[in-house]
Formats: C-alpha cells, structure tokens, sequence
C-alpha cells in the first residue's frame, strides 16, 4: 500500500472515528444540564444535592438525613438510623450525610453518646425525641437523656 | 457572587495555585527546552495536585492542621529540591521531522483543519465541564468511596482507623489508596468548606491536563499538528471518560497517571533526558490512585525488561520502586488488607469464559465500530517503538480488566457489567497516544 493510501485510509478512519465519537455524545441532556445549573446555582449546596442525580432514588430520604444531620447535637458520637428503607444507595448516602460521625443502621440500642434518627413516623417508647419534623425524628434513649 | 460561584472560583484559586507549584516541581524532570514545555504543562498539573493530596499526611505527621502556610512550604521545598535535581537541557537529538514539517505547514493548506480540530478539543472541554459542574458529584463510587474518605479526612482533621477497620465501612473499600481522598481533602483544607460541588471543578482540570500532555507528547515525538490534532480532539470528545458518571471517580485522574506513567516509560527506553525520573514520579501518582496503579507499574517494569533494549535495566528500575513505595506506606498505615471484591481462589475455566463472554456482549454496535475504526488505523500505521510499547501496556491493561472479573466474589458477570466500561475507558489516553504515534512519519510525509 503506498503512503498516500495509506494516509488517505488513516483519514478516513480517524475522520470516522471522531464522528462517532461525536455522535455518541448525549447532546439532548444538554439544555437541561444548562437549565439545572443556572436554576440551582444560587442554591445552597444541600438543596443542589437534594435536586441532583444522586439523591433521584430517594428524595425524601435525603431530605431527612440532612434535617438530621443539621439538628444532631454537637456532642454527638455516632448516628443510630431506624425505620430507613434497606439497599446499597441508602447505607451509601446516610455515612456520606453523617461523615465523619460512625452510622449503625437498626442497632438493638444506640451506643452510648450516639444518637437515634427515625425515619418515618415510628418512635420507640423509651426514647426522648430531641426534635421532629416531617420525614422523621432524632431522639435519644431515656436515661441517656437523664444523665447530667 | 453566589455561594456556588464563590467556592468554584476558590477551587480554581486552588488549582491555579497547585498548577503553578507544579510547574517549578517538573522541573526536577524536564529540562527546560521548548520542545518539552506543552507535555510539562500537563505534567504540572498532576505535580501540583500531588502536592495538594501529599500536603494532608505530611501535615498530620507533623501534628499541624493542613493548611496554606503549609501547602506554600511543600510547594517551597518541592520547588527548591526540584531546581537542586534540576535536568539540565541535554544535546536533544531527536530527529522532529513532524515538528519540522508541521511547522512549515502551519500557515499553509493544514491550519483550517487544525483549527477545526481546536475547535473540537475545546467543545470537547466545555461539554465535559458542563457536565461536572451540572450538580454536586454524586456516583455511587464516590459517595460511597472516595468522597466518604476525603469528607471523613477533612471533618475528622485525621486519618480515623475506622476508615480500615470498621466493618460497617466495608463497602467503602478499605483496600484502595487514598491519593484521590487525600486531593480531595487536601482542596477542601485550602478552601475551607469541602464543597462537592464546586470540587468537581478538578475533574475538566485532569481532561485538560491529558489532551496537553498527549498532543505535546505526540507533537515531541514528531507527529504533525494534524496528527496530534485528531488523536487529542477525539479524545477529548470521548464520553465514555468524560462522562458525568465518573465524575468524582479514580479513574480520570488514574487516565491521566497512566498517560505519563506510559510516555515516561517510552521516554525512559529511548533516553530522553528527565525520563527516568517522570517514569518514577508518574508511577508514584497511578499507584496512589488506583489499587492496579500498582500493577500498570509491575507491567511497565516487565515491558522494559522484556523489550526494552539497552537501556531496560535502567527503565525497569525506574517503573516500579516508587510504586511500591506508596503501597509500601498504605500497607503501614492501614495494614494488610484483603482486596474486598474479589476471591482469587475462585478462579475457573468456567468463570474465565463467563467474564469474556460477558465482556464480549457489553460494547453496543457504536463502541464495536469505533473498536474496529482503531484496530484499523492500528494495523495500518507505521511500527514507532514508543507505540508498540505503549499498546502492549494498553493491552496489560485491558486483558487484567477482562479478565480479573472471573475471580469477582459477586461473579464475573457483574464486575464486567458495573465496572468495565469505565475502568476500560480510562485506557483511553494511552491507546490514544500509542495509535497516533504510528502516525507520524506517514502523515509527515
């Protein structure tokens, strides 16, 4: 094959390769990816986070653990999460949220100097809940909260 | 100034700064001849955000917080010792016919196509930016890997043990190093907010930093504007790495380590001045990225023994050590660790087969015809030393990901189908480099 067909053929091919290339981008999430930054830019960053791609699984889920995470004390060792639905996405996003506090997810108790956050609108009995708002709760065990 | 903007140029201040620090730090492996000065631009960058990443574990064994007063020393001290070990600018020989050729023609009947394919490599960049920057990263490998680390380092202002030994943070991957949460965290130190967010700023950042290395790397070694021009554009175009989805993830940094890690391995072969040493320094960066960091240098190493020619002993010497080095060092600070995906006592005719078989059926009819467009373009170009040796790297790279998915605890099916597009993808740079450099003389001519 001489150099000048050799040449026009790596033309061609590269030309081709680089048209699919072209091709096989998502052009169409364009306008919306322009759309969500411009609308989400002001936003705070959680509120980015809650209308983004990682939390479309679950929005109300991360709504609560960042209620949470805002309303834990400063004291707090470690987050108990109960009533929160089972799957990897969930476990990921919830030590995400608390880092780098430690998150047990149903533990029999909370250990001692951590806190339980409820999901859903269950409270165990022998709780005091610190605070409540729409998606859940965090609480701690009775005579945790007893103690001076 | 919004809260987004404010932080996206704080992470940009931070770059820009870890940029520069990394300029006066490549001096310890380029010499300063022109010929050198677009490849270094990229190796900049990834100096300067190893600087950044190394800031954190250095600070914390000095017992200080990381910090700019911090960050400015190491900046200080890599500078200086890199100056000290400066390479001096050595009888540079290589016959840059390409270079020559493309000079000349620049101005002639080239330039509207080259401007085009400029044109392409920066919508390449802008698509990819638009990408990043559209919400906060939010994979499931970063949320639940290296952006679990790097927030964990920054709020704790340590390195928690737990983060090796608590069986709850199994998923998070104990085993992986920590370069990438130590950026991370090392840039949220700086800004003083991790914003994951803004942080993905660094994402187009290590884009930009490969199409520089790789068109000035093509360029050096003699390949025309045209040529290096094609194979940066479509890289830069190349979704499948550049893509939302990785965002946050090792492998864009790792695609860029391998792309200097496999050049300065070439160089290294060939006796370019310096070479040695960025062999060294980019083997240090992919072995602190990703866990086969560690066997692309092994790879290397035996690529030079094997075909490295006269110069193999001092190659393969090069390749490996500072690899080790910095498994040596996660080994100490977090222990021996089992890799958590994978049971190398499972292995089976059986499992190989399913994981090709897998791997087989996973490209669509696109990714197929672009795989057959490459196998073309390689067949038809011209043997270059450097490119052999850089595909059989490429290649390494690809059987280990093919293949290793048949000892997956999860089974070979499913570590083809959630891990290889991706981790293949990261190949990207390197095929790139060592396709287009086939190129050179025939297209020269």
């Amino acid at each position: 094959m001489s150099r000048l067909t050799r040449a026009a053929a790596a033309a061609v091919a590269a030309g081709l390769l680089l048209v699919l290339v072209l091709a096989a981008q998502p052009w169409g999430e364009l306008p919306r990816r322009a759309r969500k930054i411009a609308a989400y830019a002001p936003q705070e960053l959680p509120v980015r986070r809650l209308g983004g791609s990682g939390t479309a699984f679950d929005r109300r889920y991360f709504s609560f653990l960042e209620n949470a995470r805002r309303r834990l004390p400063a004291s707090a060792e470690g987050v108990a999460l109960y009533g929160t639905p089972s799957g990897d996405p969930y476990v990921y996003l919830a030590h995400y949220v608390f880092a780098p506090r430690p998150v047990l997810f149903a533990p029999p108790a909370p250990p001692p100097g951590w806190v339980a956050a409820i999901y859903g609108d269950g409270r165990p009995p022998d709780a005091k809940v610190l605070h409540a708002w729409a998606e859940g709760a965090i609480a701690v065990p009775r005579e945790a909260a007893a103690t001076p | 100034m919004t809260g987004f903007l404010g932080q996206l140029a704080q992470v940009g201040g931070v770059a820009a700064a870890a940029w520069i620090a990394g300029w006066f730090a490549s001096r310890a492996g380029f010499p300063p001849d022109r010929e050198f000065r677009i490849e270094r631009i990229g190796w900049s960058w990834a100096l300067g955000a190893g600087i950044v990443a190394s800031m954190v574990p250095i600070a914390f064994l000095a017992r200080v917080r990381p910090s700019w007063p911090v960050f400015l020393v190491l900046a200080a001290a890599s500078a200086a010792g890199a100056w000290i070990l400066r390479v001096r600018s050595a009888a540079w020989g290589r016959p840059s016919e390409g270079l020559v050729v493309s000079r000349a023609s620049a101005y002639g009947a080239e330039r509207p196509l080259t401007a085009v394919l400029g044109g392409l490599v920066l919508l390449g960049v802008v698509l990819y930016l638009l990408r990043t920057l559209t919400e906060p990263m939010w994979s499931n490998d970063y949320v639940a890997i290296w952006g679990l680390k790097g927030k964990t380092i920054h709020a704790s202002e340590g390195i928690p043990s737990r983060l090796f030994g608590d069986p709850s943070l199994g998923f998070s991957h104990p085993e992986y190093p920590l370069g990438l949460p130590f950026l991370y965290s090392g840039v949220s130190f700086l800004t003083g907010r991790f914003d994951d967010h803004a942080m993905a700023l660094l994402f187009p950042l290590f884009q930009v930093a490969t199409l520089v290395t790789l068109f000035g790397w093509l360029r050096r070694h003699g390949a025309t504007r045209l040529v290096a021009g094609i194979a940066t554009a479509i890289l830069a175009c190349f979704e499948p790495l550049y893509s939302a989805f990785t965002t946050g993830l090792a492998e864009v940094p790792l695609s860029l380590g391998l792309l200097l890690f496999g050049t300065a391995l070439a160089d290294a072969l060939e006796g370019d001045p310096g070479a040695l040493r960025r062999a060294a320094l980019g083997s240090t960066l992919i072995a602190a990225t990703k866990n086969e960091g560690l066997f692309f240098a092994a790879a290397g190493c035996a690529i030079a023994l094997l075909f490295g020619g006269e110069r193999r002993f001092k190659a393969a010497a090069a390749a490996l050590p500072t690899a080790l080095l910095v498994y040596g060092l996660h080994v100490i600070l977090r222990g021996r660790l089992p890799l958590r995906d994978f049971d190398f006592g499972s292995a089976s005719a059986a499992r190989v087969a399913e994981a090709l078989g897998a791997a087989v059926r996973l490209p669509g009819v696109i990714v197929w015809m672009q795989l057959a467009l490459l196998a073309v373009l390689i067949v038809l170009g011209r043997r270059a030393p450097e490119g052999s040796w850089l595909l059989v790297l490429c290649g390494a790279g690809l059987a280990a990901y093919i293949l290793l998915p048949a000892f997956a605890v999860r089974g070979p099916e499913w570590l083809v189908a959630t891990s290889l597009p991706r981790t293949a993808a990261g190949l990207a740079p390197l095929a790139a480099a060592a396709v287009a450099i086939r190129w050179r003389r025939v297209i020269a001519a």
